[in-house]
This record gives C-alpha cells, structure tokens and sequence, in this order.
C-alpha cells in the first residue's frame, strides 16, 4: 500500500533552519488514547513519527492545522464507508500529515517538516468515534509549553501526565533527568535536575546544597553547548523557591558553617541521591516532588546515627512551610537530636505568598 | 627557445606547491599516494549526536566509549556497528579511561569522575567524585583535560587557564587571587595552568607542574615519560609538546602564583629573561602554519607494527588540519628533544583531530571535535592496508648535523643530489603577546650529504648548528629505486641542546 502521507509545498519551501531532526515514538495504547498527549518539535525542524500500534483495535494518527481536529474528524465520519478506503482521511488543506490505517501490532513511520509558524498543531485518530477523545497536540514552538494541567489542546483526562520534549541527544528524554551546566545564582559546579519535565531544582556541587527550585520546565543549555560555553543554561519556568542561609546544614552550633566536599551520586530508576560530607558526617540527600508539584521532600540520611545534635536553618520569607519527620522547630530552625540516622523533611510552598503559584491551579 | 629552469628553480617552484597543496603528491593522478598504505572510514554516528568528541577508549571487551560536548558518553560496539547510552549530563567532559566493561573515569569541568554501572544494565548509576580539589572561576576557558593513567594507577589532570575574552562569575569554587588577572590568560584560583596528579595512594590531588596556557593533550611515550601538549598564544610563540616533569616550570606566567614559595609579586612585572631561565623549554614546536595550528592528544603507538613502520613513536592530533602529525623523539644530553613530521594527509582525514586511540587490531580512531572553534565532528578510523611508505623513520643530531634514517632505501643517485634540500632555521619568541613570527630567519648551508650503502640513512653536514632553533628541512621527490616516493617531504627539529 501507498505509504499515505500530506506535506504541504509551503512548508517545505521555506528555508530550513532548524538544527537537528527528531524521531518520535507514538503509541496508540489501550482506552482510545496515545502513549504522549504533547510533542515538542521546533518550527521546520524534520520530524519522524514512529507510529505504535500497541492497542486491539485499529488506529491512525492524523495531523491537523490548528483548531481543524473537530472539523477534520467529522470530515472523515461523513466518508462512511468509502472512508475506509482512503484511511479515514479527508482529502482537506487542514490535514498536513497522515498515518494510513493501522491494524493492532503494526508500525508505521513516517517523515514531515513542521510548520514554520509557531502553534499547537492537534493530532488525531480519525477512525469514526475515536477522534473525540484520541488526540493530542504537536507544540511546534523553541518556548516552554504551557502547565499541562490547563492545557486546552489535550484530553482532559489526561492533564497530569507527562510531556515529552524533543531531545538534543542521541537518545529520548527521560525524567528525572540531570545536567551538570553553569547554572544562574550558583556556584561553578551546578547541577540541574528535573524530577518531572515541568518541576526543577538546581544543587550546588561545590557548596553541596539546594540553591533553589522551579516549575513550569527545566532548563534550556542550547546557549551554553554553542561553541565555547560561556553561557549559563536558561531556566524554564518560575523559581520558587530560593535558599536564603547560604548553608541551611549546620553540625553542633547552629551559627557555624560547616566545611564541606562533594562526594558524587548515585542514581535509582534515574532519581539522584547526592553524597556529600559536612564537618566529617557523610549525608546522602535525596530530594523527590510533592503530589501536584506544590514543593520538595528531602530525605536526608547520615551514614551513621549522628553524634551531634545537627541544625537545618531556614529563614521566614522564602515562601516555604517546612515540616520534618524528626526534631523542633524553633525561630525557623531544626535541631535534629543526636542519634538521628534519616530526616524527611517537607518544603511545602505557600500559596498565598507565592506570586507564581496561580499558574498552576485551577 | 625556452630555457629550461635551473634546479633550484624547479626546487622552489616544487615548495610552492607543496605550500599550495599541502601534499604535492596529490596534484598528479596514478602517482604513489598515502592511499596505497592508509585509509580512512568516516564512522556511522547515532541520530542525534552532536559528536563534538572529549575522549575515547576502547573497553577489555573491544567496545568503544566516547564521551561527548553535550554530556554523553556512548558506547560503540565495532562489530556490530551500535551505539549504546553509558551515561549522561556530564559538564563537558574532555576525556575518558576505561576501567572495565562497566566502568570509567572521566575528566569533565568540574571534577575528575569515576562512572559505574554497578546493576548490570548497561547504564551508569554511580557517578563518584574522585577529585574536585581545584578551583574555578566560572571562565569559560578553564576547560579541564584528562585523565591519564599511569602504571601505578596515578591519574594526571590538566587545567586551563582563564580568558581575558570572559570574566568570571560572581561565585567562584576556590581561593580567590587577583596577582594575574592582568594577563590575557590568567588564574584566578588555585591551580588553573597547572598539571595534576591525582596520588592513588594518598588520594589526593597534587600540583605536579606549573606553566600550561591549554594543554589539550596528555600522553606516556614507550618509556612512560609525561608529554602535555598546548598551543600557541600568549607565552607561547608557537604550539609547543612539554616532557613533564615534576616541579617545572613550563613557561605560561599566570600559574606561577600558586607555585609555593612564590613570592607575592604578578608574574607578569618579572624581566622575561627572568622568566626564560626557569622556563622548561618544549621538546617538539610546532612550526605554525608549516605543521600544526593547534595540537592535541600525543599517543604512543603500541601496536607493535599492525599500524605501519612507526611502532614506539608518538602521533599527535591537530585540530585545524586534516591531519596528525607524527613525532620523531631522541634524548640528547639527557634531554627529550627532536622532529614532527605530517601523518594522514590526503588519507580523506576531516580536521579537529582531537582525541586519538588505537584498537587491538592495530586501527587508529579519531574523535573529531570543533568546539566553536575550527574542526570537524564525528569520528573516524584510520586502517593501515599493509604496504610500507617511503617516510623518515628518524632524524637525529649529529656533532655537524642531522641523521635522516629512512622506511625504505632511498635511490642513492636522487638522494646523494645537495640541491635536493633545504635547511633553514628559525626560532619563536618567547613573550608576553599571543605568538610569534619566525624569527632569525636563515637558510643554512649544506656542507655535505652522504647516503648510506644499504639507502636507509642520509647524513647532512651544516655550515652551522645553533641550539634554540627550529631547524625546517624540505626535500624534493626522493624514491625508492623502485618509485615509491617519499610521503612527506618536511620535517621540523626542535634542537634545544647540541650534541657534545
Ligand atoms: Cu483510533
């Protein structure tokens, strides 16, 4: 069969200046949906879809223009059944690319260029019935995507989950992700990781603490990877939240910084834990998303039950509320008794306080 | 009636081209060209990588890990051409040594890194900090280069300097000094212009020698002897090989005000003839333009012969050229001194030679890199078909002047010719502004050549030897008697010390 496939002479003719081409897994799985509800590629970037069909029934995968995915598939209902035939899809200026029909455990792959104009661009199923709820949006846009969860252009049902961005490696971008880069607001040896491509922190290597956090992306190094790498990588989203003690950790004197060394990580089903030493106690501190991004949990464990009595400082106007598992709150600062092996400790951020926050709810 | 030209005109017109065309050989067809002997293969990259290569090794299982700009470092299995993730988000990582088949070290800006896939999924997930004793200021420049491993275990590191091009960040790792933010590369904090050695045994990381501008290239010749490349610029009339050793001073000032004992003054109000005696002078420089722009990695050829007739000596990569250039080393008066010669022009070799490593079959890889800078990405592997070159094996000081020994007799009839050659000698100077003209420019006569019987040696006898001179040997088109002609018609000793 005739691989089927639309790409306008206006797309191609447009000087290309996109960087690099990208290949994508789509999968149609099971409950009428797609593996990705977002893809990211860049204006005229050269894209390849790999189409999955994982499901029982049989799928296709159609790209529209944008805000033309109701009316493209109510297009290929009126088909009927000579629909069939043509794989569902309407022969109409609004469809810019297309998968034919595929039967369950197929695959097809398929090339096109991405429209220059920036824009959510819908994808569908328009087999009759599916396309109502079988869909996604193809972000061709170099900027951060909106929250996903007021996202539009995606199922409702599906305003949770996770969105794959395009990838600059050899490889598909998976979270938690990690960069070691030359960060904004912190010391030379930085190190970015997204626990989820919308929520971020940034850890200092060299002075082994969390400088700050964000949400809304992670980060972007395109500057920084150009040429020498001058340029510090580029946060995408807000920060909210930025430590404001200079070392929150303290051993035996809550007024005392403590000499510290960076010892490395280790990483579980990609989650980073870092090890670093303060004044000779060695701590691994592993830092993990609240439900609903709405701050951090750090697990804090020393290699042995403390002989000190350690502080965890922090000051009142960093637009956090912190609880932790073990110790007293006084003025702002934990005392953790003598004999602790491991502190929770959660960084809730404060609505109210936080100017950045109404983003994000609803 | 036309005249026809004297010799030595025909001798000029001959370096003309050779200057044109870098290899002359390949200005005629059915002639015989470095393709009879090498061949280069352009390796099939995954999608997606910017192959932008900081190091490579080959793994005991044959596989090859490469580490690239953007962070990764893959593996490349050569017998079935795939490319695996090992590990990822490093920050610039500009080299890398194998341990085993799930283990690394890897040198990236901020810390020497030990690399482990300890639950046998063929992904890294310990990412151990050996060493990040050392300062940075956030300058872009202050590239970090390594590891190297010795037999003992040791590994050696080296650190750039900073660029005046850039400032610094408003955080820094380090003690900060200012004594020679004046300079057009200086160090900020500790140990930036610095060899390291980062002691097994103690695990520390230990100043081991001062004087590096961008020592892009680290290397053991047969005898495990330290070799650091740079290249030129400030302090560095031309691109330089250092033999390392311990507690020398290897001429770039800005280091020095880490060096203990060093009094508080800036390096740069030293006299430079000051600075010129405690200098430790290069063994090899690169004559600029003639050979090299910008070289990298030294690497001894350990094949034993599987990749040609130069088995023991040194190849060095070379960024702006499509080439390497090979390294003709002798002791004289106890010190490491000699001759660079062109290696895999017109062999279909891409430029930004950066980092260099054989395979067990005797293969040469190349990891190309650009950097922002002049260069190509990718990599390549260079295959020796097997036929021996006519190429100079050795060139070595006499009390009067050189010995060239040869891979092959040379006819004795061409190559006994004095018009043949040309010697000249110059030096590069030593100071503050980037680089250096040729300086003392002078051809030197040629009292007398002699070809040995067997036509493996032709001995030359100068007018004059002086030491602190390049001297720049070009050749017409010796052969074999059986027209094999010779690869590479230049060659450039470095003569620091005269024979006594
Ligand atoms: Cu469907």
């Amino acid at each position: 069969m005739r691989l089927f496939l639309i790409v306008f002479g206006l797309f191609i003719a447009t000087k290309s200046f996109s960087q690099s081409d990208t290949t994508i897994t789509l999968q149609a799985i099971t409950g009428l949906q797609y593996d990705l509800v977002r893809i990211a590629v860049k204006p005229l970037q050269k894209v390849t879809i790999i189409l999955k069909n994982e499901d029982d029934m049989a799928h296709n995968l159609v790209f529209t223009k944008p805000d033309k995915r109701l009316s493209v598939v109510e297009a290929a209902i009126k088909m009927g059944d000579k629909g069939q035939a043509v794989n569902y899809v309407p022969e109409s200026d609004d469809v810019l690319a297309a998968s034919k029909i595929l039967i369950p455990n197929t695959t097809q792959t398929f090339t096109f260029t991405a429209p220059s104009n920036e824009g959510a661009y819908p994808y569908v199923c328009t087999y009759p019935g599916h396309g109502y709820v079988m869909y996604g949006a193809l972000y061709v846009t170099t900027k951060p995507l909106p929250p996903l969860a007021t996202d539009p252009n995606i199922p409702p049902s599906r305003q949770n989950t996770e969105i794959m961005v395009s990838s600059p490696h050899p490889f598909t971008l998976e979270y938690p992700l990690l960069y070691r880069t030359f960060m904004p607001d912190c010391g030379p040896a930085a190190i970015a990781v997204a626990l989820t491509s919308t929520h971020s922190y940034c850890f200092d290597a060299g002075k082994c603490y969390l400088r700050y956090a964000w949400a809304g992306g992670f980060v972007d190094n395109t500057a920084h990877w150009k040429g020498n790498g001058n340029a510090f990588a580029k946060i995408q989203g807000n920060i909210y939240f930025k430590d404001n003690v200079t070392y929150p950790l303290r051993v035996g004197k809550a007024d005392k910084l403590p000499d510290v060394s960076f010892k490395g990580y280790t990483l579980a089903n990609r989650l980073p834990t870092f090890n670093y030493a303060l004044d000779g106690v060695d701590v691994k501190e592993t830092l993990k998303t609240l439900a609903n991004e709405e701050g951090l949990t750090r697990v804090f464990t020393f290699a042995k039950p403390t002989t000190q009595t350690l502080y965890f400082v922090t000051k009142s106007d960093d637009g956090i509320t912190y609880k932790s598992s073990v110790g007293k709150w006084q003025h702002g600062t934990l005392a953790i008794p003598k004999g602790t092996s491991k502190v929770t400790l959660t960084m809730k951020r404060n609505k109210t306080q936080t100017p950045h926050a109404a983003a994000h709810s609803h | 009636m036309k005249k026809h030209p004297s010799f030595p005109q025909l001798l000029s017109f001959l370096f003309v081209g050779y200057l044109l065309f870098g290899s002359f050989n390949d200005c005629f067809a059915q002639r015989d060209t470095i393709t009879n002997y090498y061949e280069t293969e352009q390796i099939k990259l995954p999608k997606g990588l910017r192959a932008e290569t900081g190091g490579m090794d080959f793994m005991p299982d044959g596989r090859l890990v490469a580490c690239f700009h953007l962070g990764e470092v893959m593996t490349y299995n050569p017998k079935t051409k795939t490319w695996k993730k090992f590990a990822e988000g490093l920050h610039d990582p500009l080299g890398v040594v194998a341990v085993s088949n799930s283990e690394i070290l890897v040198v990236q800006r901020p810390e020497m890194t030990r690399i482990k896939d300890t639950n046998a999924d063929g992904v890294a997930d310990v990412y151990e900090t050996i060493t990040d004793d050392f300062g940075m200021s956030g300058n872009y420049h202050e590239f970090a280069f390594g590891p190297l491993k010795d037999k003992e275990g040791n590994l050696f590191m080296a650190l750039n300097v900073a660029s005046n091009g850039a400032g610094i960040r408003p955080e820094i790792r380090g003690q900060y000094d200012s004594l020679s933010r004046e300079g057009r590369m200086y160090s900020c904090v500790p140990y930036r212009g610095w060899v390291m050695k980062y002691n097994v045994k103690t695990k520390k990381l230990e100043p081991y020698a001062s004087g590096f501008r961008s020592p892009n290239g680290l290397g053991f010749d047969a005898k495990g002897r330290l070799f650091v490349s740079d290249n030129q610029g400030d302090w560095r009339g031309t691109s330089p090989l250092y033999h390392v050793e311990k507690g020398r001073f290897y001429g770039h000032v800005a280091s020095l005000i880490w060096q203990e004992g060093f009094p508080r003054v800036k390096p740069l109000s030293l006299p430079v003839a000051q600075l010129d005696s405690m200098r430790t002078r290069e063994s090899i420089a690169f004559p600029h333009t003639e050979i090299a722009h910008s070289p990298t990695q030294p690497l001894l050829d350990n094949t034993g012969g599987k990749f040609g007739p130069f088995a023991g000596q040194l190849f060095i990569g070379e960024m702006d050229y499509p080439r390497l250039v090979r390294l003709l080393m002798e002791e004289v008066n106890g010190q490491l001194q000699g001759a660079c010669v062109a290696f895999g022009d017109g062999t279909g070799l891409l430029k930004g030679n950066n980092r260099l490593v054989f395979d067990k079959n005797g293969d040469l890889w190349v990891g190309h890199n650009d950097h922002g800078w002049v260069g190509d990405e990718g990599l390549s592997r260079i295959h020796w078909k097997g036929k021996v070159p006519l190429d100079i094996i050795a060139m070595n000081l006499t009390t009067e002047g050189f010995e060239l020994t040869f891979s092959l007799p040379v006819d004795p009839k061409i190559a006994s010719n004095p018009e043949l050659y040309k010697f000249q000698r110059y030096y590069y100077k030593y100071h503050q502004p980037y680089g250096s003209p040729k300086t003392d420019v002078a051809d030197v006569a040629i009292k007398e050549v002699k070809v040995a019987p067997d036509g493996r040696k032709v001995t030359f006898k100068l007018a004059e030897l002086k030491a602190g001179y390049v001297y720049d040997l070009k050749m017409g088109e010796l052969q074999t008697p059986d027209g094999k002609l010779l690869m590479n018609r230049a060659v450039f000793y470095t003569l620091n010390q005269l024979k006594k």
